[in-house]
């Protein structure tokens, strides 16, 4: 276990390093100088010059790259071009407000997803279970934006009961901020539905044909007692997997959820760098953003590892 | 009458050649009232004066202007919450260059004038000015007993601080763009405590516009100001609100400021809170969910939802903002007049204004004199779609069978959609348009000739914003060395006009060389405009007294909830 974990760590680092020179080049493409898209296209040249030189962004992008991963490296993530603050006093709050979506989605789609497949897979083939899997499907075809925009215009406009932004004033207290949370989490919740009922389905239906379940009914065991002791150990395995590549996406993927709602998460941090060419903003925010997806599914793999005794004794000889 | 006649004389015998230039040419109606009073302020005459004079003069046009944005009956207090684009960038006097950082400028910094939302200047620090007679020289009265929220007095010395700064290129400040080949370094100086004298580079009669609120980055400041990123932490200023909390990216929330000089414009309001919500549809949803009661810029096409709404009031906004779609002149096919002509010829103006904005604009008519600018000359013309003629002008050409040219812009607001009518509108007289439409960055590059596919292309369009009067759209765009001049246009005679216009002090020169520029410009069309858009912000119906400028401005003192 210890030299799994340790094998997959060491690669999880070499993948970052990678990701850094990936970002830094492909951010470094990007048309146009950054003292020209700081200022815009109608800034005076001699505005355009000061900028860069005031940056440093005139110096060759090996020595650029040098100073920004040396920094990284000591844990400094450097300074915004465009707000001129460092790096890390910015992530830091839009990281926190990511994270708090993210858990309000999860808190309300994982439980509310494998119930779903589960009882979907119970009755498989009736009614229930197409209700269930069409509707999930549904859900998750529509755009996220449609989505938001339906919940507002309906919670928010007609209704009034919810608010339309997401951005809680400042110093609220938690139920506040939960209410405030739960348009975009809801949007995210039928966008994920499907995909972890369906997940959770396929999985119990698999676990239901299973000889060991024919085996615990032949037994005489309990309805209720062969489900929940044998099917739904081994169905919500790959649904463990699955919502855990799952938490990337919720944290560093949502741009548009965020902007709509006019909330201040890393998406919007991020989508917001690369208009302007932030370099520093956005290589460092992409960076951790690809730090939590490999953290993810780290967590998926031992998690999995730890359910599933055919990987844990594997390893373990 | 015999009193007002006398009164009359009184003035004209003390007023400057300029001046009675201005009271002859409204007395005998060549100029409506508003552009009489507009001219006048831009001179340095008084706003009593001019309405006197207006009064006295008659010739009115009966458009009714004096009156401000109706306040009707305001409750005081209460807190005032605003969407707006929120700052891309630090908000420092010194770089801000969006619509964002301008309009949280404006809250707690003042100009010495104001470019009020009718492109009028109301005085602002500066109590009044005049030029010297070939407008070369321009003195301002600073106002006295003015305090910066951090209870300094504000001083001549600070105001010529504030405009050497900007001048001075090491700064690199975005106002470089309207104070260069005008304003240079250590061109302004205190003469005494109250009075700041400005020596131009070149005679200009618009100076005043230059040190407006349309030079948005020029706010007074204390002469020892430090200016950088430090500006967010203090917001320091003479305005009407004070800062009381920045929260980066997220909003912006004021106090009214109990010392502010200007008894009219004491905030009816206690409060006001801006937020930042950079997506439009946020924007308009806030307001249709009663988050906030103004929102300061929308489309007509992106919130036609509340264009609709009964609740809510659209305030509409004359702006010049405009599209240029410009040919490379010295590049086949458009090096050919005809062709350029015909191409402009193609286009159904007043179809796109309806489809794009649905009739929210003025029309265009390829030269950048818009409706809205007092100096523009109304008769010239306008270019109307006219197919036959186009075609006629492509066979003078000897591009019978057609032609083709790629179109480069970028995808942002309705530009692409532009960039397809016109494909469309083209595609009739057999000019065959391939479209090229990349993000703002790559469109841009450089923004230098060579580096920048804005610069360089045969054929494309850039968007222009707002300005209170047309003199950087001319100098930088029409003139043979203009740093935008994405046509390559170069003709000594537009040159010369130009100088002419900037120089031009009265209205009656200022227009008859805007006449020439229109006509030359609409046959060389090197450029085509098809439409300056009216600016759309929009309130809740329980509130009054907003006043939001072409430039992106937005003004709260006046605003409040109906009693």
């Amino acid at each position: 276990m210890g030299r799994f974990l340790l094998k997959r760590f060491a690669l999880a680092l070499v993948t970052l390093w990678l990701l850094s020179v990936i970002i830094f080049t492909a951010a470094q493409v990007l048309p146009g100088d950054v003292g020209r898209r700081v200022l815009g296209p109608f800034a005076d040249q001699r505005a355009v010059d000061a900028l860069n030189e005031e940056l440093g962004t005139n110096r060759s992008l090996v020595v650029q790259y040098g100073d920004w991963v040396g920094g990284v490296v000591r844990g400094d993530l450097g300074d915004s071009y465009a707000f001129g603050r460092p790096v890390a006093e910015m992530l830091g709050p839009a990281l926190e407000n990511s994270a708090k979506l993210a858990l309000v989605a999860f808190v309300i789609v994982v439980p509310v997803g494998i119930l779903g497949g589960v009882l979907a897979a119970l009755k498989e083939g009736r009614l229930r279970d197409r209700l269930i899997s069409v509707s999930g499907l549904s859900a998750t075809a529509i755009p996220e934006f449609v989505w938001a925009v339906v919940l507002i215009m309906l919670f928010a406009v007609w209704l009034g009961v919810l608010p339309v932004t997401a951005q809680a004033p400042e110093g609220a207290n938690v139920f506040t901020e939960l209410r405030y949370l739960l348009l975009p989490a809801l949007c995210l919740v039928f966008v994920l539905f499907g995909y972890i009922s369906r997940m959770a389905r396929a999985g119990t239906i698999e676990a239901l044909d299973a000889d060991y379940t024919r085996t615990a009914f032949l037994k005489g065991l309990p309805r209720r007692t062969v489900i929940r002791r044998h099917v739904l150990r081994n169905s919500l395995l790959p649904t463990i997997a699955v919502v855990a590549t799952q938490v990337g996406y919720l944290i560093g993927g949502l741009v548009v959820i965020e902007l709509i709602f006019g909330y201040q998460g890393i998406g919007q941090l991020l989508f917001r760098a690369a208009e302007q060419k932030d370099f520093p903003l956005l290589e460092s925010a992409t960076l951790v953003i690809g730090a939590i997806y490999l953290a993810a599914t780290l967590v998926a793999d031992v998690l999995y590892s730890v359910l599933n005794p055919r990987i844990r004794y594997a390893e373990a000889t | 009458m015999g009193e007002e006649q006398r009164r009359v004389d009184t003035v004209r015998r003390s007023a400057s050649e300029i001046e009675n230039n201005l009271i002859d040419a409204y007395a005998d109606g060549r100029i409506t009232r508003r552009e009489f009073v507009r001219r006048g302020t831009v001179i340095g005459m008084s706003l009593p004066l001019l309405s006197f004079l207006a009064a006295a003069c008659g010739g009115d046009d009966g458009a009714g202007t004096t009156a401000a944005a109706e306040t009707g009956e305001v409750r005081r207090g209460g807190t005032l919450r605003t969407a707006i684009i929120g700052p891309s960038q630090t908000v420092d006097p010194l770089k801000v260059a969006d619509e964002g950082g301008l309009a949280v400028l404006g809250q707690t910094g003042e100009y010495l004038t104001w470019s009020d939302e009718k492109l009028e200047l109301q005085p602002r620090l500066a109590e009044s000015w005049e030029p010297n007679d070939d407008g070369s020289v321009w003195t301002f009265r600073i106002r006295q007993g003015v305090t910066f929220h951090d209870g300094a007095a504000l001083t001549a010395e600070d105001v010529a601080t504030t405009l050497n700064t900007h001048a001075d290129p090491d700064n690199g400040s975005p106002a470089l763009s309207a104070f260069t080949g005008v304003l240079s370094k250590g061109a302004a100086r205190a003469v005494d405590e109250a009075t700041v004298e400005v020596r131009l580079e070149a005679p200009n009669g618009n100076f005043p516009y230059l040190v407006s609120s349309d030079n948005y980055n020029v706010i007074i400041l204390p002469a020892d100001h430090d200016y950088g990123s430090n500006y967010e932490r203090s917001f320091n200023g003479t305005g009407p609100w004070k800062l009381d909390r920045f929260r980066q990216g997220n909003n912006v929330s004021y106090t009214k400021n109990p010392e502010y000089w200007d008894q009219e414009r004491q905030p009816f309001a206690d409060r006001s809170e801006i937020r930042f919500l950079d997506e439009e549809q946020a924007r308009v949803l806030a307001l249709q969910g009663g988050e906030v009661e103004v929102v300061s810029n929308f489309t007509a096409t992106g919130g036609a939802g509340i264009l609709t709404d009964p609740n809510v009031s659209v305030l509409e906004v004359k702006s010049v903002e405009h599209r240029q779609i410009h040919m490379r002149v010295d590049r086949p096919p458009f090096d050919d007049k005809n062709v350029r002509q015909a191409l402009a010829l193609t286009l159904d103006r007043q179809a796109i204004i309806e489809g794009l904005f649905e009739g929210k604009a003025d029309l265009g008519n390829d030269h950048p004199f818009a409706p809205a600018f007092p100096s523009t000359d109304p008769d010239v013309p306008q270019r109307e779609q006219d197919l036959d003629q186009a075609r006629s002008l492509l066979a003078e050409a000897g591009s019978e069978d057609g032609l083709g040219a790629q179109l480069r812009t970028w995808d942002g607001v309705e530009i692409p959609d532009l960039a397809q009518l016109v494909q469309d509108f083209a595609q009739e007289v057999g000019i065959r348009i391939e479209l090229n439409i990349t993000d703002a960055g790559t469109y841009y590059g450089d923004a230098v000739f060579g580096k920048s596919p804005w610069l360089d292309s045969v054929l494309g369009i850039t968007d222009y914003g707002h300005r209170g009067v047309p003199n950087v759209y001319l100098t930088a765009v029409y003139k043979s060395d203009g740093t935008w001049n994405a046509a390559h246009f170069k003709n000594p005679q537009a040159d010369q006009l130009i100088n002419e216009y900037m120089r031009a002090l009265d209205i009656d020169s200022q227009r008859a060389a805007a006449r020439q520029l229109q006509e030359l410009l609409l046959d060389e069309t090197p450029v085509i405009i098809p439409y300056f858009f009216t600016r759309l912000a929009a309130t809740t119906g329980n509130v009054t007294g907003v006043e939001v400028t072409g430039m992106g401005h937005v003004d709260l003192t006046r605003a409040g909830f109906k009693a």
